[in-house]
């Protein structure tokens, strides 16, 4: 018996310290989340910034957190003026708001495009709270003009609380017809000869494993219907005139000192081309997708909602 | 003279049974009378309502009867709905884990027993067996409980994951079903089936479809907790099931499996453990002492050989976390929950340090250990510089006059330990610490030990296949990383990966060949001091550089060097067995003959376990933060904010005591039966 109380005695204690632990690292680590912050103020928008938005997470601010995944903020506002001419941009406002509605649109060299669009699930972070964080980050090596900030009010998205009418295809279609038209290696003309599903398929476009998640179903449709609208980076079409006058059209696969190497499009079939720096004339990049742009043609309504019902299914 | 006995025996067994009974009778009266109380009063409330309703009736036109209200949350009789789910959902976990981890190690401890042919092991299965009966009971319960918890207070929830899940719930139910025939026929079975080879190989067939069964009840419930955090297979708008398949085999569910099923047979076997110390305390005879110090001893043999794989589980687990979402990653290593693991490598540690000082006490019952003990200190050292490290916090916070008097915000030095890339080569040395102990306390006892070559053929087919298999798995990750597809001016911070994998590639081959030329014991340190020498010192030093300049192959560094320890530790171990097959034995081993201080050691490993399990558990589901499908399902209850570190400390507290304490009464229940045996 004895030695049992002693055991109880004992594993008391380590519970106790495991409980004093913890009260301690509270201490240390405060409570704060950020939650209270309200209107739209630089001193409101660093609350966020460190609390309920979970920016630090992945940028720091100089010696102010450590995340090393993002960019270090120090210095932003200078730093987004002279990113917003080489952009094009208006103002250096004007390239922090489009990088926290549209990240991908500007991701800094280095850096994985791995920022979350805030304002949708999980992170949610209403309008007014966007709008407070623009205000501290103008903070961050320049000066906060809230009046400025408020123009951009309507070209941030309002947080979706309430759940959005769901997408549905105007006409009845089966998602697994249109992973086998996505598939269907038949055809002239197949999905899967240039983009990468679940593993299966050609790498010559992007990956689309996973693109349910994280794209739109008017996006997928927009691309399908018109690709050289919207070009994912990296894939651009790329132009080369070679000495002796042939011209070639295809996606750069690679680039170095010995050689360029395209993938062009050899009647359905992609081959690569490999050229030598001394017989190029002339490369430069088109604005114009590999993608065939008569996709439309090719399929039927039926096939043509059947992959972009069996694409929204890939989460 | 006479023996006269007293009027009222108070030591009598039968009386303490009575007062027991008339107990539990006044307790189970009491409650019942408090129900009808309050029954009462609601019935009195419903009277007033109806009195006064019928007054208004009287003056105005009859109202419509009240809709049926459909209830999203509700409160446990005033306490927060969350807590109550919390408590239980951790107990059953617990004791789930408990009866998952059991059987796997007393199926493997009856074969040994069969292939031996010692009865020891044999009576230890069966002994691990009955503890098992004890709690699976328990286990169920809980489980009905937590339903019922959740089904009640968070109906709205529930429904969903119904709807979502209703077909695999029968599944579940079947498998309970076959689980506990599987159960209670391996447990009662086990004389019947002992009288013969064959039937003893029937009995442990019973034992291996008792662990298919508990481990199919495993991973279905993962997969519903895995599914809330990395929901699958659902229209993420609208919550319509696109695919079940995809619901159940969601991003996490492997990562999940994986990491629960190594981390229940550690914490099963410090459980029985603590279960063994507790009996060896109260031992009388040497006998007894020898028997429990002997359980003790396996139980922390596989509680450590567990825990040592664990952080890689671990890694591979926060890693997809990362994968699936990267908020969630985030909000798990950088944001509100980063300092909770600040609290997990202090429980790691006590398990670390707690499973090396068990073992340094364990060489003092071995003749011949004397031999090694001067190493301990070392090691020692090398632990607690680990766990200095590992604990550093990732921003220690300063005062105002601590900046100004260091001139930044981090300490000049500790700034070097707060982060991934120090704290990788920690856990990593730590592990191939703990590892040396290991094969220290194994060769204690061992002498001159016999040439390589004269174990036959088996034995080098045996190390050739698992240098071939290792050398594979390397070869084809450096492979992976020389084919990534990243920008010119990152994957140029590839190479040195690669490099290092092909080097240990080659220590692997150099080690063979010394073990085949019968030099195994200097192909072990070669292969210990290359993977030092390049997964802890090397990788620190360029986890600083990838960090700085190339953030994106900070996952690469981490799993080669995971990937290199890992190959040294199976191929160390594969030569350790061959170098000591057949050795000449310095001395016995004297079982009881340790200090007692000891078994602290082993109480400490399970209440570190129990409580590591329930912070880990408060991580894995608070990452969700305010939801109860990440991402689909809002929790819109008043107990959807994250608590705060202390507000868990004293919860993962309550549920630990409450644990052990139940495990204590069920140990006390099945012990119960042997006495009453013995005293027959």
């Amino acid at each position: 018996m004895r030695s049992f109380l002693n055991a109880v005695v004992f594993t008391v204690a380590v519970v106790g310290f495991f409980i004093y632990v913890c009260m301690y690292v509270t201490g240390l680590s405060g409570g704060g989340g950020g939650g209270g912050a309200t209107g739209v103020s630089p001193e409101a928008g660093e609350k966020i910034f460190w609390g309920d938005g979970q920016c630090h997470t992945c940028h720091r601010i100089g010696t102010s957190g450590s995340a090393t995944r993002g960019p270090d903020q120090e210095g932003l506002a200078a730093r987004a003026e002279e990113r917003a001419k080489e952009t094009g941009l208006g103002s250096g406002l004007e390239y922090m708001v489009e990088s926290i509605v549209n990240p991908s649109s500007h991701v800094v060299e280095g850096f994985d495009d791995i920022m979350p669009k805030v304002y949708d699930p999980p992170i949610m972070l209403d309008r007014e709270k966007i709008l407070a964080v623009l205000t501290y980050l103008q903070t961050l090596g320049g000066e906060p003009d809230i009046d400025a900030v408020a123009k951009f009010k309507d070209k941030i998205p309002e947080a979706s609380k309430t759940k959005v009418v769901p997408w549905v295809p105007p006409i009845e279609v089966d998602p697994k017809e249109g992973e086998a038209v996505f598939f269907d290696e038949t055809r002239d003309v197949t999905c899967s000869k240039c983009h990468v599903l679940n593993g299966k398929g050609s790498k010559v476009g992007p990956d689309l494993t996973g693109i349910g998640a994280v794209q739109t179903p008017q996006y997928l449709i927009e691309s399908v219907l018109k690709p050289s609208d919207v070009i994912v980076k990296g894939f651009e079409t790329m132009y080369l005139m070679t000495n002796d006058g042939m011209a070639y059209n295809g996606l750069l696969v690679s680039q170095d000192e010995e050689e360029v190497v395209l993938m062009v499009d050899e009647d359905g079939v992609m081959a690569e081309y490999v050229f030598y720096p001394d017989e190029i004339a002339q490369m430069q990049k088109q604005d114009v997708s590999i993608m065939p742009g008569n996709l439309s043609e090719m399929l039927t309504t039926k096939e043509f909602y059947g992959i972009i019902s069996f694409l929204l299914s890939q989460k | 003279m006479d023996n006269i006995e007293p009027f009222i025996n108070f030591t009598s067994r039968k009386l303490q049974y009575r007062v027991l009974f008339t107990l539990f009778l006044a307790i189970f009266l009491l409650a019942l009378a408090t129900g009808t109380g309050m029954a009462q009063e609601n019935a009195e409330a419903a009277k007033t309502t109806e009195a006064s309703a019928e007054a208004t009736a009287e003056a105005e036109p009859e109202a419509p009867p009240e809709p049926y209200e459909v209830v999203d949350y509700r409160n446990f009789f005033g306490i927060d709905g969350r807590l109550i789910v919390w408590i239980i959902a951790e107990l059953h976990l617990m004791f789930a884990a408990f009866v998952l981890a059991v059987p796997i190690f007393v199926v493997i401890i009856e074969m040994i027993g069969v292939k031996s042919g010692d009865i020891r092991f044999d009576n230890l299965a069966r002994e691990f067996t009955k503890l098992l009966s004890a709690a699976f009971a328990t286990t169920a319960s809980l489980g009905g409980l937590l339903a019922f918890a959740l089904y009640g207070l968070y109906p709205a929830f529930m429904r969903y994951m119904t709807d979502v899940f209703h077909p695999f719930m029968f599944i579940y139910a079947l498998c309970f079903f076959g689980e506990v025939f599987c159960l209670y026929g391996y447990y009662y079975s086990w004389d019947l089936l002992s009288k013969t080879p064959k039937g003893k190989w029937i009995h442990i067939s019973i034992g291996v479809m008792l662990n298919l069964f508990g481990t199919a009840l495993m991973m279905l419930a993962n997969s519903w907790a895995t599914f809330m955090m990395s929901p699958g297979g659902i229209n993420m708008e609208t919550g319509t099931v696109t695919s079940l398949y995809h619901a159940f085999y969601n991003f996490l569910w492997m990562p999940v499996n994986i990491h629960r099923i190594i981390a229940n047979v550690a914490f099963g076997g410090f459980v029985v453990g603590a279960y063994a110390a507790v009996k060896f305390m109260g031992s009388k005879t040497d006998e007894e002492r020898a028997h429990y110090d002997w359980m003790g001893y396996i139980g922390n043999f596989i509680g450590l050989g567990a825990l040592i794989p664990l952080p890689f589980a671990g890694y591979y687990l926060g890693r997809e976390v990362y994968s699936a979402s990267p908020v969630m990653g985030n909000i798990m290593m950088g944001g509100a929950f980063s300092w909770t693991f600040i609290i997990q490598a202090i429980l790691i540690g006590m398990l670390f340090i707690g499973g090396n000082y068990y073992l340094w006490n364990g060489m003092s019952r071995i003749k011949g250990a004397e031999r090694y003990t001067p190493y301990i200190k070392y090691i020692n050292m090398v632990i607690f510089f680990c766990f200095a490290v590992w604990l550093t916090p990732h921003n220690l916070p300063l005062s105002g006059e601590e900046r100004a008097l260091i001139g930044e915000q981090y300490h000049p030095f500790s700034k070097f330990f707060g982060v991934m890339a120090a704290k990788n080569a920690v856990v990593n040395l730590l592990i191939l610490s703990t590892f040396f102990s290991f094969l220290l306390y194994r060769r204690a006892n061992k002498g001159e030990t016999k040439p390589f070559s004269s174990h036959g053929s088996g034995a080098r087919i045996t190390l050739i296949i698992t240098v071939g298999l290792t050398v594979m798995y390397l070869a084809w990750y450096a492979l992976g990383l020389r084919g990534l597809d990243m920008e010119e001016n990152i994957l140029r911070y590839v190479s040195p990966l690669v490099s290092c994998l092909v080097i240990q590639i080659f220590a692997i081959v150099i080690a063979l060949l010394l073990t085949f030329a019968n030099k195994g014991k200097l192909a072990q340190i070669f292969l210990f001091v290359v993977t030092t020498v390049m997964a802890v010192m090397y990788f620190w030093y360029y986890g600083f550089v990838v960090m700085e300049k190339a953030n994106l192959v900070l996952r690469y560094l981490s799993v080669t060097q995971v990937s290199i320890v890992i190959s040294c530790l199976i191929v160390n171990t594969v030569i350790d067995v061959f170098l000591f097959k057949d050795a000449k034995e310095v001395g016995g081993i004297q079982w009881g003959k340790i200090p007692h201080r000891s078994q602290y050691a082993l109480l400490l490993l399970c209440v570190a376990i129990v409580t590591l399990m329930g912070l880990m558990g408060f991580i894995r589901s608070g990452l969700r933060m305010n939801w109860h499908i990440y991402g689909y399902m809002q929790d819109t209850s008043a107990g959807s904010f994250t608590p705060s570190i202390a507000y868990m400390g004293w919860t993962v507290g309550l549920i630990v005591i409450l644990f052990l304490a139940l495990v204590a009464l069920v140990f006390w229940l099945a012990g119960l039966a042997d006495k009453k045996k013995k005293h027959a």
